[in-house]
């Protein structure tokens, strides 16, 4: 009897178990499509202009006046920020915290991209002169005059000098020349850059420094200097510019900004900016995680990735949350090929030769892109959240060729190709004109699940062409060190992201001997008269393509580009996901441009209502 | 005096096997086709000037011996070096040591002051319905694995709101006062601990009920019995100081897992421990904190063996000798 008690005890605990475990909260159909993009529809503010009061040169917010106070919770995924240097930054979290600290001469217009001054009050070109006129009278947050000294020494002695992070001194150097600066007044420097060169005006976007907080550490050199504003340095010391300044790093949990009071920018009452008191970074390891703490209402924003997001907008319309599409992302995948026909320092191939044959030939790749099934690899791997790619720049770049249309998978199309290119069929199988079998291996990082279900359905697409594809997710790092070191590949899934905004910083990529040139490597200092018609065109380009100040003058340029990457297809491209956030009600003056991102304008957001 | 000569003796043999661990675990990672630059690598807009610059700063350049005699010289002097981030490595420890420790010596004064009791009672009541209960328990918190078991109670966590999801502090936690801030700690220690005490346990209670099952079987205390000995001074002043003996060798690897113990949970719950430190260390190839977190493990465990082994010495004439 007792037994029997003890037993049916046991029954009900586990039961009662198993029935907290069968509580659904996803809704039995999930609707096929996602969330149309609705940033449309935003009424975006109108430019910043600039005001002085009591003469003081501020910048005046356009957005509509909201509540001082209150704070806003996000979350950075990683291990939170390694610096606060804005000149050391390596990573994407320190360098959107310290840009955070410190604004730059110039910044971006989230929604046309041009470049628009910020701590400058105006610009003006001349030739290759860049007259730079700062704002008079704004302050660091230690009280202290911003001034023409801080600029020359941020560029002359960080930037120039080769300190911390050298990615601006590498883009403003011009056939290793670097430009001139020289100071005019207290509040004008001006540029000379040693011939035209585009992507310069946008590399004034750099951080402005403080010259007496800075140049202790800087004159130092690198290794002071890197370790200067460590995250674990008081946050009281810390001399900055931006709209919030350090209040507390604690590691692996959270960085929490407060309003910086001598911030620069008023809104249309003429009081100081930003509104919220507070904006706080948690620091999550994984966005499983960041997807909890929003649910538990810790976090007021959050990125949403495949299948979340038809559950995020099933509950939207009964939730304290808007969901906003921003359109591509700047990252893109891709199928890359290994066109190299050289040997390595041991005397082998990087590729066998017979590989080579096909490789190289211009149609068995485009049979391979016309292979490629890319709608159903947005709907099957990205669940719909992602968008086809068919050019090299993201779809979001405002160099984006708006002519390049892409095309549907079509087998036929393939297979006429690869006849053409002399490839022969027996009994389904490829075989090329010396009769080897088409037999190639496919690398990506092992652990990404979206590149590994890439390869599977490549596989599966490449298949029907009779080729045989001996698919290998390998370790990222060891990837890397194929694709850039050793070169034995024959093709590989990868991403990289770009700029949406200037196709020069892809250069590393798409000339002949850039370090990035992934689909046909060259040894460091290696003559490059081995170069396709295509990579002589393209390396022209890139040069052409700096020299030329207009927008106008340089669409038709990297249009051209991006045609030759679609008609060779030496990388062929495969989809970019698109970004979907959520962010809470309550917060207000929320601009999501696709450019820019979300949260860019955090000087500008308040809290109204909505505290639960 | 003898205790202190054979002290002397195994610090002294800790010395070689240190040197053989570091050197084993440095050519496993170096060797490893990892690239703690792979991410500079892919990134267009980086120079090569830049890469080589890396290289050098990380002696990446230099052959693996020659790099582990850099290590090893600056580890004997007690410089730790810094992570590939640049940041020093005895400061990124220094940040999580405390956390780690507070997780682990909660749970272990927990499991250990209710594990000991429950094993001598399920002992002293041996296949009752108290005992049987004790060991579905027992099995349960054994079979379950850590970071599922962590998974669930976040999700509890979420849906109930009684718990914050993850982390050690709420992010107004430098506003509050005294005794909020022990609150706020207690509730995000709740579940971690909660986790870690379920499964250490089962072990700990199972392993404490054998031992005292063993000795409650022998010659000696049916002696005691028949002399007329009340139970509660058998069981408290015979049995149990013969039985606690395992125990204190299982103390010395508990003393061992202080540091390194948790990961998995820690993981889960995103608490600011050693073990996600380490994880995103090993996953980066970076050498010295992955280095640092190793040799700390190492002289834990060595540490660990020999209080163990000490404080046999005291409880246990028979080891003296």
């Amino acid at each position: 009897m007792k037994k029997i008690i003890f037993w049916i005890f046991i029954l009900i605990i586990f039961i009662l178990i198993f029935k907290g475990c069968v509580k659904k909260d996803i809704p039995e159909n999930i609707p096929p499509n996602i969330p149309s993009s609705n940033i449309e529809n935003i009424v975006y503010p109108q430019k910043n202009k600039n005001i002085e009061i009591n003469g003081v040169e501020y910048l005046q917010s356009q957005a509509s006046v909201g509540k001082f106070g209150g704070e806003v919770v996000i979350s950075t995924i990683g291990e939170g920020p390694k610096t606060f240097n804005p000149c050391n930054t390596k990573d994407a979290t320190s360098a959107s915290m310290a840009g955070l600290m410190y604004d730059g001469l110039m910044s971006t217009d989230p929604i046309t991209g041009e470049v628009i001054p910020l701590l400058a009050k105006s610009f003006e070109i001349k030739g290759n002169d860049y007259t730079v006129v700062l704002r008079k009278g704004i302050k660091w947050t230690d009280g202290k005059p911003i001034t023409a000294d801080d600029i020359i020494y941020t560029y002359k002695e960080i930037v120039f000098a080769g300190l911390g992070n050298t990615a601006t001194k590498d883009a403003m150097t011009m056939h290793g020349k670097l430009p001139e600066l020289v100071k005019i007044d207290d509040y004008t420097v001006k540029f000379t850059t040693p011939e035209p060169f585009a992507p310069f005006l946008r590399q004034l976007t750099y951080p402005i420094v403080p010259k007496h907080y800075f140049k202790p550490y800087s004159d130092k050199g690198d290794s002071v200097f890197n370790a200067f504003l460590n995250p674990d340095t008081s946050p009281d010391k810390i001399v900055s510019s931006g709209a919030f300044k350090l209040k507390e790093y604690v590691a692996a949990q959270r960085v929490v900004f407060e309003r910086n009071p001598n911030y620069y920018k008023v809104n249309l009452n003429n009081k100081q900016l930003p509104y919220l008191n507070k904006l706080i970074y948690l620091i999550v390891g994984d966005s499983n995680n960041e997807i909890l703490k929003f649910e538990a209402g810790e976090i007021d924003a959050l990125g949403l990735r495949g299948s979340n997001v038809a559950r995020y907008k099933i509950k939207e319309a009964n939730s304290d949350y808007k969901i906003y599409n921003l359109g591509a992302d700047n990252g893109t995948l891709f199928l890359v090929i290994n066109l190299s026909n050289r040997k390595n320092k041991e005397g082998l191939w990087n590729v066998n030769p017979i590989k080579q044959n096909w490789f190289r030939n211009k149609d068995f790749r485009s049979a391979i892109d016309w292979a490629v099934d890319r709608k159903g690899m947005v709907q099957n791997i990205a669940q719909g959240v992602a968008t086809p790619l068919y050019t090299a720049e993201s779809p979001t770049s405002i160099y984006l060729n708006k002519n390049i249309k892409g095309h549907q998978k079509n087998i036929e199309t393939s297979k006429e190709l690869l006849k053409n290119a002399g490839f022969e069929y027996k009994n389904n199988i490829l075989y090329d004109n010396k009769g080897n079998r088409v037999e190639f291996d496919l690398y990506t990082n092992a652990g990404s699940i979206d590149r590994e279900s890439v390869g599977v359905m490549i596989k599966q697409d490449l298949e029907e062409l009779g080729m045989k594809v001996n698919f290998k997710p390998i370790e990222f790092n060891s990837l890397v060190n194929k694709l850039s070191n050793t070169n034995d590949w024959d093709m590989a899934i990868m991403g990289l992201t770009g700029s949406p905004l200037e196709p020069h910083d892809g250069k590393n990529v798409w000339i002949s001997n850039g370090q990035l040139h992934l689909f046909n490597q060259r040894p460091q200092n290696y003559k490059n008269d081995d170069r396709f018609g295509w990579e002589i065109e393209l390396d022209k380009i890139f040069e052409e393509g700096a020299l030329k100040l207009n927008f106008n003058e340089r669409k038709p340029i990297y249009d051209r580009y991006q045609e030759i990457i679609y008609e060779e297809n030496p990388i062929i491209y495969l989809y970019s996901p698109i970004r979907i956030h959520a962010i809470r009600k309550k917060i207000k003056n929320v601009f999501p441009s696709p450019l820019s991102g979300l949260l860019y304008n955090v000087d500008e957001i308040y809290i109204d209502g909505g505290n639960k | 005096m003898k205790i202190f000569k054979y002290i002397g003796k195994r610090l002294l043999q800790t010395i070689p096997l240190l040197i053989i661990v570091s050197l084993i675990s440095f050519f496993i990672i170096r060797l490893s086709p990892v690239d703690p630059l792979a991410e500079l690598r892919l990134n267009p807009s980086i120079s090569q000037e830049t890469l080589d610059k890396e290289i050098k700063r990380l002696q990446l350049d230099k052959p693996i011996i020659v790099q582990y005699c850099y290590w090893a010289k600056s580890f004997v002097k007690g410089d730790l070096g810094y992570t590939s981030a640049g940041e020093k490595v005895s400061v990124k420890l220094k940040e999580r040591i405390p956390n780690t420790l507070l997780l682990t010596l909660v749970v272990i004064f927990m499991t250990w002051s209710v594990g000991i009791p429950l094993g001598i009672a399920a002992a002293y009541k041996k296949e009752s319905f108290f005992d049987r209960l004790l060991t579905i328990f027992a099995s349960v918190g054994m079979a379950i694995p850590s970071f599922f078991f962590a998974i669930l109670m976040l999700i509890f966590a979420v849906k109930t709101g009684f718990f914050p999801v993850g982390g050690l502090t709420s992010y107004n936690f430098n506003d509050m006062n005294f005794f909020h801030k022990v609150f706020d700690i207690a509730k995000h220690l709740a579940l971690p601990s909660l986790v870690l005490f379920t499964i250490s346990l089962s072990g700990l209670q199972r392993q404490m009920r054998a031992n005292m099952l063993d000795v409650m079987d022998s010659e000696y205390i049916k002696f005691a019995r028949a002399k007329g000995v009340s139970e509660w001074k058998i069981i408290f002043k015979h049995a149990l100081r013969n039985a606690v003996n395992p125990m204190i060798t299982l103390l010395g690897f508990e003393f061992a897992g202080l540091l390194s113990g948790a990961a998995l949970t820690e993981y889960v719950f995103q608490y600011p421990g050693l073990g996600r430190l380490i994880l995103e260390a090993v996953m980066k190839s970076d050498i010295n904190l992955v280095m640092a977190s190793l040799m700390i493990g190492t002289i834990m465990l060595i540490a660990g063996n020999l209080i163990a082994d000490i404080l046999l010495m005291i409880t246990d004439p028979r080891i003296r000798r």
